[in-house]
């Protein structure tokens, strides 16, 4: 598609490329890091996007890619935990953002990679399977039983959510 | 039948097929621990969900904001108003996509757009939709067909309603060649709709005329095929440009 039209759509979809990419890094500046990459790598390939395809699957799988990549260089690097950012919500947690957040991203944190990304498509991003599935090029049923496990270990990790009993 | 937690898992996401689907609330019904079990996973998703809604509302970082529009781009959001790039369902009106087509396809749009850069142009294409430029633009946000400046570069005609509850107005390029057209509104953009060679020899005479009366006969087929209604009368065009031109 013409790369004029494609940047306006980009604009419109940056706020959801943050959200997906947050469940993803944890961190907001490396998840915003994550989608300067992908914006700026589906602008260097404009022309493989059909015109009857879907943008933001398009952009979700090229934002997966890069996340892929930045965990490979990661562990060659030696893991690094961002112990000094859960500090600092903790803090802004105090000045009334919603602890249960910062308590459910960090759960989405410790999910294994393929369970996580499930995650992020399906229960953040609200894909159907079939467009999951699609964009993690797996079968359906491999993803449908990753988000069973993903839910099992979100379950272990969080417990019942505070008044949600009964 | 027993469920599996990837059933459930699934029941929960509304992606369990409806033969499973519908033993499953059956089973349900019967068995409060099921039903607490699908609970939870329910309860889980929205949890979820939740938790990076938040992210959806925050501002933008300029940075990505810059990468995804590009170099120049404060200079081009001068000349072509923002616009919503996909159509809309409601904005998908695939026979005006093709007369459309038709007539821009011909000698009319190639002079505009490709006309030296220094002169902002009055059309742009945008994901093979034709929009409103420059002075164009502006004029469709701005210009009210019952004050108009004699100078004024574009000439607004009849304002209208669309049937679908959509504006469109229709217009008169007075500059070189004098083309006339139809734009509605998508978005925060002017969709052109319509674009013919004005039939009098217009502009050259110089003199005001009402600008239904120079329509082309294309447009002016156009705006019987669109309108629902009368054309707005100035206190009702008033209103709408207050309102940003929203239905």
């Amino acid at each position: 598609m013409p790369v004029d039209g494609l940047r306006e759509e980009l604009v419109t979809l940056l706020p959801r490329l943050r959200r997906f990419a947050r469940a993803l890094a944890r961190d907001p500046h490396d998840a915003d890091d994550l989608v300067q990459t992908a914006v700026e790598r589906a602008l260097a390939h404009a022309g493989q996007l059909r015109a009857d395809a879907p943008l933001a699957g398009w952009m979700f799988g090229i934002l997966r890619h890069a996340w892929i990549d930045e965990q490979r260089a990661r562990g060659r690097r030696g893991r690094v935990l961002a112990a000094g950012v859960a500090a600092e919500e903790v803090a802004d947690a105090a000045h009334g953002a919603p602890l249960d957040s910062i308590a459910v991203q960090d759960a989405v944190a410790r999910l294994p990679e393929e369970q996580r990304l499930a995650v992020a498509l399906v229960l953040v991003e609200g894909l159907s399977y079939k467009e999951a599935a699609h964009i993690m090029a797996v079968p359906i049923g491999t993803l449908t039983s990753r988000l069973a496990r993903a839910r099992d270990a979100l379950q272990a990790m969080l417990g019942e959510p505070d008044g949600a009993g009964g | 039948m027993t469920f599996s937690d990837e059933n459930l898992s699934a029941y929960a996401d509304g992606e369990l097929d409806e033969a499973t689907r519908a033993a499953l609330e059956a089973a349900m019904a019967a068995d409060p621990v099921l039903a607490r079990r699908v609970a939870r996973h329910r309860a889980l998703r929205a949890r979820v969900q939740d938790a990076f809604a938040p992210v959806l509302t925050e501002p933008v970082p300029e940075r990505l904001l810059a990468a995804a529009r590009g170099p120049g781009s404060a200079e081009r959001a001068d000349n072509v108003i923002a616009f919503q790039a996909r159509p809309r369902p409601r904005w998908s009106w695939p026979q005006w996509g093709a007369m459309a087509a038709c007539l821009i396809a011909g000698l009319l749009l190639g002079p505009l757009l490709l006309r030296p850069s220094a002169a902002p142009t009055p059309l742009a294409t945008s994901g093979g939709r034709v929009l409103a430029s420059g002075v164009l633009a502006r004029a469709l946000s701005q210009q009210l067909s019952s004050a108009q400046p004699v100078s004024a570069p574009v000439e607004i005609g009849v304002s209208f309603r669309a049937r679908d509850g959509g504006y469109c107005r229709t217009f008169v390029l007075r500059e070189t060649q004098s083309l006339a057209g139809l734009a509605c509104r998508a978005g925060t953009a002017w969709q052109v709709v319509t674009l013919a060679q004005s039939t009098t020899p217009g502009a050259a005479g110089g003199g005001y005329r009402q600008a239904a009366s120079a329509l082309p006969p294309a447009v002016a087929r156009t705006l019987d095929d669109l309108i629902a209604g009368e054309p707005l009368d100035a206190a009702s065009e008033a209103a709408a440009r207050e309102h940003g031109w929203n239905p």
